[in-house]
């Protein structure tokens, strides 16, 4: 599903952000992606969507070979990822189930599905009821279960998550793991960066562990490992 | 491309002419000022360039023959003349005949003439038109080589001065026409930059989720089309009331002035400056675009 050989990333400045990483992560599996501020991790989940390519090494994704395919490929390759992050990026001037709806509109899925598709998601994630509702009349973490709505309402083999319960209280960030696990079931293999120590040592799921751009540590049912 | 979608696109038009409605009107103003003057240009060019022609192409060449050519050398150089290629008429006038005519244009001068008596110092000569006004040079030149034939003459000097101011507004008119279209598509991308601006984020979102660059384009490209044809459609309307309200003085006061008819030639230029706005329209946001596009 997801395959990194050797992949190193250094940024224009010279920074190296990932250094010979390697790494298979296999369809359904939930990861968890830990490291210290700067050690990578975003790095890592900006490759996986092709924001920055890997300056060597293979990386392979839902059978796209990301290093080489042309530009016209990587909307395709986006499809079959869900992507979700720590400050939501709803578009204010639409309602919750249009910003969902949206994610569909623009991929030009077929339109007798829009409304089943979206009330689907909407019951995944339990905001049916205030699918009319602006993102300003949410609560933060309401905002997140719409961000995850619109990752996983064109169905993506893989959901990737940067940091996704950071601005949450804890209680609230349960409620997104929740949501997760749930999607998880189904099937979706999940790749999460985060920092919620609590989080990642109650859900006993792989920890893939970063410093410095290096991996050093990858565990079936790991935990956090550091003190926050 | 289907049809939901272009719903989706031009419904995304509509809304971000509406959201920068001072920047719209602004923009599509520029482009109808700018296209009105490149219209100007191109029509002055045209009928200059039209004039220049019709005047060379009625040019005559005179030729003036020698004092001792026999009846017979006429007729044998009238039939040379006649077969000569690009040839289109030539008429024989007898030196009583241009007497005859160049006291006509003396009108009341005429009593100078009484100096020469009953002598007549003018030659008998031809008038040699040609089919295409570039070959009257070639042909005076030509004809002038023929024994019996003291000279050719036409007047070069109108023409080569018409041509030469031609080029001069030509020259002009392309270089105010660069600087135009210029100015034109900056303000375009200009425009279209804000709308941009104004929806990065849903950009951001269209490729997280997997848009195509071509779904993410159209709708600017749509708008930066409309701004440039909808200036293109003011300039074009403009022109074309200018255009019949000269004519219709000119023809008052000239009724010889050679200006290219209304019809269709008014449709052409309307095209072109049409196609010149939409063309322009879509440089314009596809140079704001470039840059987001390319992550
Ligand atoms: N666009 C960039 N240009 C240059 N250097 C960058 C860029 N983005 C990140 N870096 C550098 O790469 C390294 C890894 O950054 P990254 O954002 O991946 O860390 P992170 O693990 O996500 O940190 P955090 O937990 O704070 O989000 C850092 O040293 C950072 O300064
Ligand atoms: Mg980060």
């Amino acid at each position: 599903m997801i395959h990194m050989k050797n992949v190193c990333k250094t940024y224009e400045n010279g920074a190296v952000a990932l250094d010979h990483v390697s790494i298979d992560i296999a369809k359904g599996e939930f990861v968890f992606l830990v490291g210290a501020s700067g050690a990578g991790k975003s790095t890592f989940i900006k490759m996986l969507l092709r924001e920055v390519l890997p300056s060597e090494g293979v990386l392979q994704i839902n059978g796209h070979d990301v290093v080489h395919m042309p530009h016209g490929e990587v909307p395709y390759l986006r499809r079959g990822l869900g992507v979700i992050f720590q400050d939501y990026r709803l578009l204010p001037d639409k309602t919750v189930f249009e910003n969902i709806a949206f994610a569909m509109q623009v991929i030009e899925a077929p339109r007798r599905l829009l409304q089943r598709s979206v009330n689907a998601v909407l019951d995944v994630v339990g905001l049916r009821d205030k699918y009319k509702c602006f993102p300003n009349q949410l609560s933060g973490g309401e905002q997140q279960r719409v961000a995850i709505a619109r990752a996983i309402v064109n169905d993506p083999a893989i959901v990737i998550a940067d940091e996704p319960t950071g601005n949450l209280d804890p209680e609230t960030s349960w409620g997104i793991m929740d949501i997760f696990k749930r999607i998880n079931t189904a099937g979706t293999t999940i790749v999460m960066a985060t920092h919620d120590k609590t989080i990642v040592d109650t859900m006993k799921k792989r920890v893939i562990a970063i410093e410095d751009g290096r991996i050093v540590r990858d565990e079936a049912r790991g935990v956090y490992g550091y003190e926050n | 491309m289907k049809i939901r979608t272009s719903e989706y696109f031009i419904r995304e038009v509509f809304f971000s002419l509406k959201r920068n409605n001072w920047m719209s009107v602004a923009s599509i103003a520029t482009v109808a000022v700018s296209l009105f003057i490149l219209g100007m240009f191109l029509i002055i060019v045209m009928n200059m360039n039209r004039m220049a022609s019709s005047l060379e192409s009625q040019v005559q060449i005179s030729v003036y023959l020698k004092e001792d050519i026999s009846k017979q050398d006429v007729k044998d150089l009238q039939d040379d003349l006649q077969n000569m290629q690009g040839i289109a008429s030539v008429t024989f006038v007898g030196k009583e005949k241009a007497m005859e005519r160049f006291k006509e244009r003396l009108g009341d001068q005429k009593f100078l003439l009484d100096a020469l008596g009953d002598t007549n110092p003018l030659p008998d000569s031809f008038e040699v038109t040609v089919k295409q006004p570039e070959l009257v040079k070639t042909a005076a030149a030509a004809i002038s080589n023929y024994s019996g034939v003291e000279s050719a003459k036409y007047g070069q000097d109108v023409v080569e001065h018409l041509f030469d101011i031609t080029r001069l507004i030509r020259i002009f008119g392309l270089a105010l026409m660069a600087v135009l279209a210029g100015a034109t598509l900056f303000i375009i991308s200009n425009t279209i930059r804000l709308t941009v601006f104004a929806r990065r984020k849903e950009i951001a979102i269209m490729k997280y989720v997997g848009a195509t660059d071509w779904f993410i384009r159209w709708p600017f490209l749509l708008e930066g089309i409309v701004l440039g044809c909808g200036g293109g459609i003011i300039a074009a309307l403009a022109l074309r009331s200018a255009y019949g309200m000269i004519a219709a003085k000119i023809y008052n006061t000239l009724a010889y002035f050679p200006l290219i008819p209304t019809y269709p030639f008014l449709n052409y230029i309307s095209l072109t400056i049409l196609l010149s706005g939409m063309i322009i329209g879509a440089l314009g946001s596809t140079i704001s675009l470039k840059r987001f596009l390319k992550a």
